[in-house]
């Protein structure tokens, strides 16, 4: 039973508008509790960014770097608020995720020409895993308004100078516009996708280079699809609700079309 | 805290175009350590159905008529001016049963009857799968116009609603009042939705149903334009602004630089101390 409301909580979510996932969540695991766990580390939500009170630098918020109600700073390694015993990466996971941030960082600077970013890192008995997570927010006009979030899930598993990465990777991108003529427009959701692969691993240098190259294709796959969803497949589907062009003129045409392709084989 | 009910009731009224069905399986399954709470969301389908002009084929025949606020009769009947019937609605399965002979009552029943004919004209040219319907509203002090046309294509993740409603009051000069909401659901390996709503205030000279009618279609494809412009503008602006497709350098990140040369400092250096 308990798999069965966890499948049907994850397809609700996946069908009421994305635009109330977080307020959607809380409902769902109000009246069914037990799913509270699974779901929060399942389902993507927008990204929250706290103020790390050591460096004075902004990191992002996630099931992943969360420890009770504590969170870790990627900059400090510390928890807010303050944790004895809170969870960190060993020495040498710490190591790498410390180079991952540094370099993610530069990728954030190129790609997205602000925002905030954050990697998180975690050992695996065979490996490690992580998080890389990419939030930027813009407001081109006074009621027009965008917000990206990427969340990039991976595994590292070790293999003979190899390493089996699995990567999952959702995107939530909200775009809001209204003007007088436009009236309100909201175009939200997320999208999630994976893939696998095996790479060589010389040293653990090799590792951040590899999420780095795999993590850059799959924002460029996403960044795609993306614009083919929101502004290609949404705008061919109102065609298919109303059709600009008069549709006893279109069938005209057709006839016509069909009456010259006719004359043509005869 | 939100009972039961009202959170099932929510994800009712929620329920993206032609996903009613699926939502209902999901509530039923959520809510399955308890008792069948179906029948306690009776209002939230009723909302539902008539918030989004539901269509019901009538008893025994091929066509398709909305049901809303404006054609309600007493309990569960509405009215169809087209076909003068009336019938019972199961807003749960959203089954039309019981269907009557209706004939409309209204001093405006030559109006509504002419504005029947140029909307169906008008529907028929723009609308490749709609419902449409004319009532006297306001104590037949005033017409309501409402059209609404759905897409569904669950085999490709996709459907999508198109819902008008407009009123004015019977006088000359009038003012069409209403608004035009188009809701779109994409859902492969995602939960992508359009969701837009379009205030609509149109001054009309003369009280006939071509004039009537006649501004409504500017309008609707004024609306269209300028919505399919936003989709451009939307593209070219904030997501262009989000993220870039490629670094201004033209160039894809070289990590071995970025990550290695510090790598090289932070852990491959570190080690040797």
């Amino acid at each position: 039973m308990a798999d069965a409301q966890f499948d049907s909580a994850l397809d609700l979510l996946r069908r009421l508008n994305p635009r109330d996932t977080k307020k959607n969540l809380q409902a769902i695991t109000s009246i069914v509790p037990d799913l509270t766990e699974d779901l929060l580390s399942s389902v993507d939500q927008p990204l929250e960014i706290r103020r790390c009170s050591k460096t004075k630098r902004d990191y992002l918020l996630c099931d992943y770097n969360r420890d009770g109600d504590s969170y870790r700073s990627p900059w400090s390694n510390e928890f807010d608020p303050p944790l004895d015993d809170g969870t960190v990466p060993s020495e040498r996971v710490r190591k790498l995720e410390v180079a991952a941030n540094e370099a993610f960082d530069v990728y954030r600077e190129l790609y997205y020409e602000g925002g905030v970013g954050s990697v998180y890192f975690w050992d695996l008995d065979d490996g490690f895993a992580g998080v890389i997570l990419l939030k930027k927010g813009v407001t081109p006009g006074a009621k027009s308004s965008g917000e990206w979030d990427s969340i990039h899930v991976f595994e590292a598993t070790d293999r003979a100078r190899m390493s089996h990465y699995k990567l999952t990777s959702t995107v939530i991108l909200h775009l809001a516009n209204e003007t007088e003529s436009l009236g309100e427009m909201d175009l939200s959701g997320n999208m999630t996708r994976q893939v696998e692969v095996d790479l060589p691993v010389e040293s653990d240098a090799s590792h951040v280079a590899n999420v780095g190259r795999l993590v850059e294709d799959m924002e460029l796959k996403m960044r795609n699809l993306l614009q083919e969803v929101y502004f290609g497949k949404a705008k061919d589907v109102v065609g298919e609700l109303r059709s600009l062009a008069s549709l006893s003129e279109a069938s005209k045409e057709r006839a016509t079309q069909r009456e010259m392709i006719m004359s043509m084989h005869r | 805290m939100a009972s039961t009910v009202d959170i099932a009731s929510s994800f009712i009224e929620g329920a993206p175009p032609g996903e009613l069905a699926d939502v209902v399986a999901d509530v039923k399954t959520l809510t399955s350590n308890g008792a069948d709470i179906i029948p306690s969301l009776a209002p939230a389908f009723e909302r539902y159905n008539e918030t989004q002009l539901a269509t019901v084929k009538l008893p025994g025949a091929s066509q398709e008529v909305l049901i809303s606020e404006y054609n309600k009769l007493d309990g569960n009947r509405y009215f169809d001016v087209e076909s003068q019937t009336s019938f019972e609605v199961d807003h749960v399965t959203q089954e039309a049963s019981a269907a009557q002979s209706y004939v409309l009552d209204s001093q405006n029943a030559d109006l509504i009857k002419s504005l029947l004919k140029s909307l169906g004209a008008h529907a028929r040219e723009h609308y490749p799968n709609c419902a449409y319907g004319v009532y006297p509203i306001e104590n037949d002090s005033a017409v309501a116009i409402l059209l609404v046309s759905n897409r569904y294509s669950p085999n490709n993740f996709w459907n999508g609603r198109f819902r008008a409603t407009y009123q004015f009051p019977v006088s000359e000069p009038t003012t069409v009042t209403g608004k035009i909401q188009v809701d779109v659901h994409y859902y492969e390996d995602g939960n992508v939705a359009l969701n837009t709503n379009k205030p609509l205030n149109l001054s009309v000279s003369s009280l006939s149903a071509e004039s009537i009618i006649s501004r409504i279609a500017t309008a609707e494809r004024d609306y269209q334009e300028d919505l399919n412009r936003a989709f451009v503008q939307m593209a070219e602006g904030a997501f262009k602004g989000l993220r870039r497709q490629l670094p201004i350098t033209r160039q894809k990140v070289e990590w071995e630089k970025v990550g290695g040369y510090r790598l090289g400092q932070d852990i491959s250096g570190g080690k040797g101390r």
